[in-house]
């Protein structure tokens, strides 16, 4: 089928799936940035058990493959007598891992502040909480506006896990199957797919550049 | 107004600290000198517990130092500090480095914190610089931002850790005279120097450190003059150049 066939055909159900995709990055962006945060806090307080948990956590999501925690999630939580939808279950997933890797940028962003400025800020009675949400978290975020923003696209592919669980509507991935298994869409149907998710990581790009400028501090 | 007694402090097997005595009353300057890994420093940053101690008591307005948590951050904050690499916050202005923690700490309103800030900037002479970010200033006027910063806090004392070690020549004396002001307001401060007539001027004593040891306590006059002990007559003659 051409390009002309397949969208005249399919158009709708591509600009569904392209929806999709979006939602679940949006939605497991978020997650995995406030998780991130929040693991990345502990990390770094004065509390042992906390930061041996929270580089527990790191270790796993970072090193565990996106199907076999998707295949835990769907497959095994039953057996816990949790059964949650396949949208969630694709979202947990698409949100957990990222999740290690922005705490590892911020740890990244976290490392380049001078430790005199947190002196700074201990000398003036600011507690570890005050520190951390005013002088740490501010500047690491600054710091990691580029990975973050590298982060987002790659929480845009690793949701293509969608494509492995029956979803409808189903993502960008999941169109290329279903078009495949009810007509000969071929290697072209993969291209419209690719061009969707190319065009989103742009204007991801784009726009993390555009906010990198914005709030870099010159030092 | 800080009580040091029999104060002891190891990095490993490094005694750097050995039973230091030293009191500071109020309203008084105490110069801080002696070669370089004296353990001037460390001292001066025990005093506000930026360094652990090992034995020995530190006591603040007759109350010994808290260990950690809310208590020791109530009293840091009335415990000014100023470092040698100025540690200025920088994502702040200098304004919002000034308020900062008078808003976070003493929970004062932007208002009232911003009127004060521009006060105290005014006094140290960066008043125009306000909205400009700290490595936008030389490094004098970003030190005198930070004795601003933390004069903003109210404090009962200053402590001061080689402010003018990391800055130009040409800017040391803008820095001393923010300093030399403060002290004649009567300003109760602890002072790590190298700056020997800055501290013949200020100083109501002269402590001289070397190994971990305070060898000496004097007034400047006789201290400068015929200092006690041969390691300090070494090494006011070592300088002298």
């Amino acid at each position: 089928m051409s390009v002309y066939e397949l969208l005249s055909e399919y158009g709708s159900r591509y600009v569904l799936a392209l929806l999709t995709t979006w939602e679940l990055t949006f939605f497991a962006a978020i997650i995995s940035f406030v998780i991130g945060i929040v693991v990345t806090v502990m990390r770094v307080s004065p509390i042992k058990p906390l930061r041996a948990v929270s580089e527990l956590y790191v270790q796993i999501f970072r090193n565990i493959p996106g199907a076999s925690l998707l295949i835990l999630l769907v497959y095994a939580l039953p057996y816990l007598d949790v059964v949650l939808s396949y949208f969630a279950c694709v979202l947990i997933a698409a949100s957990l891992i990222p999740s290690a890797f922005c705490s590892e940028y911020l740890m990244a962003g976290i490392n380049t502040i001078d430790p005199g400025q947190i002196e700074a800020a201990r000398s003036l009675g600011m507690t570890f909480s005050q520190i951390i949400r005013k002088v740490v978290i501010p500047q690491a975020l600054r710091f990691s506006v580029l990975p973050l923003t590298n982060l987002l696209v790659a929480i845009m592919l690793t949701t293509a896990l969608a494509s492995q669980v029956p979803l409808n509507p189903t993502d960008l991935t999941g169109i290329v199957s279903h078009i495949n298994t009810h007509a000969v869409g071929g290697i072209t149907a993969f291209m419209i797919s690719a061009f969707l998710y190319c065009m989103t990581a742009l204007v991801i790009g784009f726009a993390g550049n555009l906010i990198d400028r914005k709030v870099r501090l010159m030092r | 107004m800080i009580e040091i007694k029999k104060l002891n402090k190891y990095y490993g097997d490094h005694h750097v600290l050995k039973d230091i005595d030293l009191s500071v009353d109020k309203g008084e300057v105490v110069v801080i000198i002696g070669p370089s890994g004296s353990g001037k420093s460390t001292l001066c940053r025990t005093v506000n517990r930026l360094e652990t101690i090992d034995s020995g008591e530190i006591l603040i307005e007759g109350e010994p130092l808290p260990e950690d948590g809310k208590d020791l951050a109530a009293i840091r904050s009335k415990i000014g500090m100023v470092f040698q690499s100025f540690n200025l916050f920088a994502h702040k202005t200098i304004l919002e480095n000034v308020t900062l923690a008078p808003v976070e700490v003493l929970h004062k309103s932007h208002a009232e914190a911003k009127e004060e800030a521009m006060r105290l900037l005014k006094r140290v002479g960066v008043d125009s610089q306000a909205d400009k970010y700290p490595i936008q200033l030389s490094g004098g006027q970003q030190q005198r931002v930070a004795i601003a910063r933390s004069l903003a806090m109210n404090p009962k004392v200053m402590l001061f850790d080689e402010p003018t070690s990391a800055l130009d020549p040409e800017m040391i004396n803008e820095v001393l005279d923010v300093m030399t002001e403060l002290a004649d307001d009567g300003m109760t401060m602890m002072i790590v120097t190298h700056e020997m007539n800055f501290a013949k001027q200020v100083s109501d004593r002269v402590v001289f450190m070397d190994d971990g040891r305070i060898l000496e306590i004097n007034t400047p006059e006789k201290f400068f003059s015929e200092p006690g002990t041969d390691r300090a007559r070494d090494f006011l003659e070592s300088i002298k150049n």
